[in-house]
């Protein structure tokens, strides 16, 4: 390996990056409006929820049931309805998610120790929203003046790693995974299949520059470029969100260094075996883009889905860095717990860089 | 004369590009149907070990009551309390049940006893749900084994009545907010790419030395998009009836809409393409202007869940309006008179668009 | 003398066609050999494998004794290799670009010091060593690859289209940075469809359709020409062309803005009686033939350059004065034309000429409304460019450097296309289709993809496409660059036609042999107009004798001006 050769490649490809605005600031900026967009949008709880209320009582039980809704934070009352004929008006407009119907002689039968029967309806077409509000809404209804029975078993829950169960130190973590998936290989692969429209690869196959030092050099200004995306992220997480680090801070850099490696890797792939900037940016999301959002247990938890698709999301590397993210950050976990995946990690990033280099023979044809 | 002509040659052009045609029926129909078997709600196969110290048959009874309904799934029986934190740790179990000796004979003894579960936190929605789910079961099994009386107990019975979605299943939504998603993506990067090609093959200049006019070029940029878009929802609707998402209002209403948010979604491709000098250019802005667009549109994250400033801004991404107006056409079968609002909002989020890139245009 | 480049059988195929086949060539040591050929005839296919970026599919390439398929390595660190399109990166300046390519080239500091002086004061780069290379001239690329090339002093420098889009200013400049490299022992191989530029190769090879026509010094292909050749010329050029194609075994009849050039296939001449009527018409006279010459009668052509169709235009075109007055255009502090004011009248070519970077498209574009004048005003007929742009854009045609064209569709679908957006529909597109494709010789090529065909039938459709409607004035920005001499030669035979039917045609041009169509030459030179006259005027004013050729005029123009105080 001719370093001098390998720096000299990487300086230029340094000089075009710091002199194209666009791309920079593309770079820096977007996983930082990413993460507070991602930080403070996917609370996956739901606060303020619009409620509509059909109350056929007009009891001081069923004003106080009223209550109960409204004292949560989860519920703020919306609409009070007349009739059962504005419960489906009311959904439809979207003015309220819920409607608690009150039907008359709910004090009567609550007072002489009856079941008391009221109703919820929910709207389900946002089915997340519709599941936790069923939920929230259940429980307050259930837990309505209810003496507590004994009961002979109690289950003691204890939350480990994540006690306030909060969303934010859940996402933070895996968005390292995501925003190192998103940004570096789009970047790689633009600049090196640009390369290849104007013709200036032409000028790099007829020098004595192998492939390897080629695509070294390529991948060193966009490493540090990760990189610093990767500390604006860490560090934005941990003061602005103020995710708690348990783990290792020197495992984590490590393993994102080569995770780096490994997301430069495949765009430098995708540009290898492309030739044009459309086809490299469109091979980009299909495979690295999309996949990291939704196969990589960012959002949607992988036990849960069909056992093919569990299969399919072996394929992408978003997965396993994830599971490394969460593990060092939220779980205080080294080495010795996450080697395997550190392991598939590594090996993909090394195949994914050898195929990358025997992909781009220097040949025209 | 100018403007079939015009528009026969987008056409022609559009059927030639063999990479976008095949992207584009690849977002109306594999993604959907990916995404509509992956991304399930309901959460199923929740991770479970078990640290069984009693060995008793009312302790395997309660491991087969979390069991046997489909939420959990067992992947180890451990004697060792000790050994449990390896696989929460490497993240091989998402909860923990703690069952301690003496189980049995406290239960047949009446006395009151604890179970100790532990969860993996690392996912705050899993842990949630996986707690949620253990209640359940505990206290299911707790009146199974006291052999309480059904009778209706004393107090509030909610009954809870989920409309437009009876099963509460993500089904539905996901594949019409995919077929949502897919409109926004074609109907900007589509018109974004045609448009800077022209600019950067230097034939948008050989057009403007013909009496062709900008607002003629402007149609033919248009038209053709909005053709694809509503032809491309065909294949789409197949796969509504193939997952069985119901059709309560008119589909003659649902594609007049769609017309009109792809027109405001081609205005901002148009509006790329005004700005951006060169294809790369185009598509980052594309790429990185659909991501806020569709962050805020509640297809990935309910609009309810973000903060209120957020909730304000995500009235300004046309796609909300769209995902609104397309779930209340099919699952709520709303017409017109109750979708308005979101119709105006549409009209008033592609007008100025339309204006800006107008404006760029002629100056160019 | 030994070999550097030994070619035994070398053939390439790209998808099952042949490209290049049954090359066997030798390129000795220290010798400046040309490559020439028309577009299409396998020059850059053959040099990507002399340098060892593209293997050839049969044969053996040898390069400095080492297998081009084997030892490729090898063969990349010992040559230079400047690529057709420019080769820079954009964004970088010109001394980091050569800093690059020494780098990756292992050059030591201290040679790339002295190296990248030397050549940059050459090559006349020295002032701007610190201006990013997006933002120099074309020319100015040009000198600045051919450095990037130099700047390991490679024993062999492979050229591909060398002067492709460069003024003859910077031409002479590159020819000097190639001699002095192949004095100091090196070798060049340049590939090129120009004539002139071949002239000054010590050794040519004629390329035709991949294969190799024949190879020799210049002056012994131009012997090998074997029939006569006589230039006439006269005023009555019509008439004139009509006799002559009459004649058995003419293989080439060039037409000239005011002469003919005549060739003859061996064993034919000029008969007696024929002597005698040309003699009425002008001056005859027998010439040495020219490369271009030699060329054709080598190649197997269906000769003669057949006359051009004469079909009756779908439309009546009635030719309009071109007028400007103190036309000028600033981009900022950057003055892109200067004061230009001129009158010419209908019915003629007028030929701009100029270095890069003169303002000849800035020129054209302002004449076709794509700029608005910052100051000044021009007509086209009656009507102000900028007042009445709306008006005129129907009666202008315009073809850009680029050939503007659809290349997913095909030629029939851009015809049809451009036809209808100048608002021609039924009878009348299919008779302004008809012709254009007709007078283009574009017949049986309806269905072809525009992407598949050669530049030489792009540019003729992208001819087609902006006379379809019967344009008053026609703008040709630089149409003929990198297209081969028999195909250049039909061209302007066309566009000559077209000013017979009554069309104004302003061409820009780097090739300055097309001056010779031309009925009247504008130079310019930093944005100003300096001449604007007939050919014949030009030499007379600028005190050269008649035959001086045209690079001795636009020499002596640009020279004029320079020494005249600013």
């Amino acid at each position: 390996m001719k370093l001098k050769r390998i720096a000299a490649v990487a300086t230029k490809e340094a000089r075009e990056v710091l002199r194209d605005p666009i791309t920079l600031g593309v770079a820096l900026l977007m996983p930082l409006i990413m993460l507070l967009l991602f930080g403070y949008a996917i609370t996956l709880d739901v606060d303020d929820i619009a409620l509509g209320v059909l109350d056929e009582d007009h009891s001081p039980a069923s004003r106080q049931l009223q209550q109960a809704f409204t004292a949560s934070d989860t519920f703020r009352l919306s609409a009070s309805l007349q009739h059962h004929r504005e419960v489906e008006r009311t959904l439809q407009e979207g003015e309220a998610r819920l409607v608690l119907v009150i039907p008359s002689g709910f004090q009567r039968r609550l007072y002489r120790g009856e079941a008391s029967p009221v109703q919820l309806v929910v709207d389900g077409s946002y089915s997340a929203t519709a599941t936790l509000v069923s939920q929230r809404a259940m429980a307050i209804a259930r837990g309505f003046q209810r003496q507590e029975g004994s009961t002979l078993l109690s289950l003691d829950t204890r939350i480990w790693f994540n006690p306030s169960l909060s969303s934010v130190h859940t996402v933070v973590p895996a968005l390292y995974a995501v925003i190192l998936m998103a940004f570096p290989p789009l970047l790689t692969a633009l600049a090196l299949v640009r390369e290849k429209e104007t013709g200036t690869i032409q000028q790099i196959y007829a020098s004595p520059l192998s492939a390897a030092q080629f695509l070294c050099g390529k991948l060193v200004p966009y490493g540090v470029i990760a990189c610093l995306q990767m500390a604006m992220v860490i560090a934005a997480g941990l003061l602005w969100f103020g995710v708690p680090f348990h783990g290792s801070p020197g495992v984590l850099l490590a393993v994102s260094l080569l995770y780096v490696l490994c997301t430069l890797g495949i765009g430098l792939l995708v540009s290898a075996v492309t030739r044009t900037q459309l086809a490299a940016m469109l091979a980009v999301l299909i495979i690295t883009l999309m996949p990291s959002f939704l196969f990589s247990g960012l959002l949607f938890p992988i036990f849960t889905m069909p056992y093919l698709l569990q299969l399919y999301t072996l394929l992408f590397p978003g997965r396993y860095f994830v599971d490394i993210a969460r593990g060092v950050v939220l779980k205080g976990v080294g080495v010795e717990v996450l080697w395997p995946s550190i392991a598939v990690v590594a090996l993909y990033t090394l195949l994914i860089l050898v195929l990358a280099a025997w992909r781009l023979k220097k040949r025209v044809a | 004369m100018r403007l079939p002509s015009l528009l026969h040659k987008e056409l022609i052009q559009f059927t030639r590009d063999r990479v976008v045609l095949f992207l584009i029926l690849w977002l109306y129909t594999v993604e959907v149907v990916i995404c509509a078997y992956a991304l399930s709600l309901d959460m199923q196969d929740l991770p479970l070990v078990v640290a069984d110290a009693d060995h008793s048959p009312a302790s395997r009874e309660l491991v087969r009551a979390f069991t046997e309904s489909g939420d959990f799934r067992l992947v180890a029986q451990l004697d060792d309390p000790a050994a449990v934190t390896g696989y929460l740790e490497r993240g091989q179990a998402r909860a923990v049940l703690v069952i301690g000796e003496g189980f049995a004979r406290h239960l047949l003894e009446g006395s009151e006893q604890q179970l100790q579960l532990l969860v993996d936190g690392s996912n705050a929605n899993t842990a949630a749900v996986a707690r949620g789910y253990a209640l359940q079961t505990v206290e299911a099994f707790q009146r199974q084994w006291a052999a309480l009386p059904e009778t209706p107990a004393p107090g509030v019975i909610p009954h809870l009545r989920t409309w437009y979605n009876p099963g509460v299943t993500n089904v539905s939504f996901v594949v019409l907010s995919m077929i949502t998603l897919a409109g926004l993506m074609v109907g900007v990067a589509h018109p974004a790419a045609s448009i800077v090609r022209e600019k950067e093959a230097g034939t948008i200049e050989q057009l403007m030395v013909t009496p062709v006019r900008t607002e003629e070029l402007f149609f033919a940029k248009t038209l053709p998009t909005l053709l694809v878009g509503l032809v491309a929802l065909f294949p789409s609707l197949a796969l509504v009836g193939w997952f069985g998402v119901p059709v309560r209002g008119s589909l003659a209403l649902f594609f007049c809409l769609t017309a009109l948010f792809l027109i405001s979604a081609i205005g901002l491709g148009v509006l790329v393409a005004a700005i951006s000098r060169t294809l790369q250019q185009a598509l980052l802005l594309t790429f990185f202007g659909l991501f806020p667009l569709m962050f805020l549109s509640g297809t990935l994250v309910p609009v309810e869940s973000m903060p209120r400033l957020l909730q304000a801004a995500s009235l300004a991404s046309p796609l909300r309006h769209y995902l609104d107006i397309t779930l209340g056409i099919f699952l709520k079968g709303t017409g017109l008179d109750i979708l308005w609002p979101h119709v105006l909002a549409l009209v008033l989020i592609g007008l100025p668009l339309y204006g800006v890139a107008w404006v760029i245009f002629r100056r160019q | 003398m030994t070999t550097v480049i030994h070619a035994d059988g070398v053939g390439r195929r790209f998808a099952g066609r042949r490209v290049v086949a049954d090359i066997d060539l030798e390129v000795r040591d220290g010798e400046i050999f040309g490559l020439l050929g028309p577009d299409g005839a396998g020059k850059t296919t053959l040099m990507q494998m002399m340098t060892a970026i593209l293997e050839p599919s049969e044969g053996q390439l040898r390069v400095f004794g080492f297998d081009t398929r084997r030892d490729a390595a090898q063969v990349n660190g010992r040559v230079g290799y400047m690529t057709q399109g420019f080769s820079l990166y954009d964004r970088l300046s010109v001394i980091e670009n050569l800093q690059f390519a020494a780098r990756i080239r292992d050059v030591t500091p201290a040679d790339f010091r002295l190296r990248s002086q030397e050549l940059l004061a050459m090559a006349g780069l020295g002032d701007f060593r610190h201006r990013r290379a997006g933002q120099l001239s074309g020319g100015m690329r040009k000198k600045l690859s051919l450095c990037a090339a130099l700047i390991h002093a490679p024993a062999l420098l492979l050229l591909d289209e060398l002067s492709l889009g460069v003024d003859p200013l910077s031409r002479r400049d590159l020819w000097r940075l190639l001699r002095r490299h192949r004095d100091e022992g090196n070798t060049v191989v340049i590939s090129t469809p120009y004539m002139d530029e071949a002239e000054r190769c010590d050794r040519l090879g004629f390329l035709y359709e991949g294969r190799l026509l024949a190879v020799d010094t210049p002056d012994r292909l131009r012997r090998r020409v074997a029939g006569p050749i006589y230039q006439l010329t006269t005023p009555r050029l019509d008439e004139a062309e009509g006799f002559v194609r009459s004649w058995p075994g003419v293989t080439s009849l060039q037409r000239l803005a005011d002469r003919l050039r005549i060739q003859f296939s061996p064993g034919h001449d000029v008969s007696e009686t024929a002597q005698a009527h040309l003699d009425e018409l002008g001056q005859l006279m027998a010439v040495e033939p020219n490369l271009e010459e030699a060329f054709i009668a080598l190649s197997p052509l269906a000769a003669p350059a057949d006359r051009p169709p004469m079909m009756p235009p779908a439309f009546t075109t009635t030719g309009v004065e071109v007028r400007a007055e103190h036309l000028g255009l600033r981009f900022g502090d950057v003055v892109a034309v200067d004061e230009v004011s001129f009158r010419v009248p209908p019915c003629e070519v007028v030929g701009w000429l100029g270095p890069n970077g003169a303002g000849k498209t800035s020129l054209i574009r302002l004449l076709c409304g794509l700029q608005t004048p910052t100051a000044g005003q021009a007509w086209i007929g009656d009507l102000s460019v900028t007042e009445s742009h709306r008006d005129l854009r129907g009666r202008l045609g315009y073809m850009s450097q680029h050939f503007s064209l659809y290349p997913d569709l095909s030629v029939a679908e851009n015809l049809t296309f451009f036809a209808g957006v100048y608002g021609l529909a039924g009878r009348q597109r299919r008779l302004a289709i008809d012709w254009a494709s007709h007078m283009t010789r574009l017949s049986g090529l309806e269905e072809r993809r525009v992407h598949t065909l050669s530049a030489a039938v792009r540019e003729r459709l992208a001819l087609a496409c902006s006379i379809l409607h019967g344009p008053a004035v026609l703008f040709l920005d630089e149409p003929t660059s990198g297209i081969d001499p028999l195909s250049r030669q039909r061209f302007w035979h066309l566009i000559l036609a077209l000013a017979a039917h009554g069309m104004t045609v302003f061409v820009t041009t780097h090739y300055l042999e097309e001056a010779n169509y031309c009925h009247r030459l504008g130079l310019m030179h930093q944005g100003r107009l300096i001449a604007l006259d007939t050919p014949a005027q030009l030499r007379l004013t600028l005190n050269l004798p008649n035959d001086a050729d045209m690079e001795a005029v636009f020499m002596a123009g640009i020279e004029r001006q320079q020494r005249r105080p600013a």
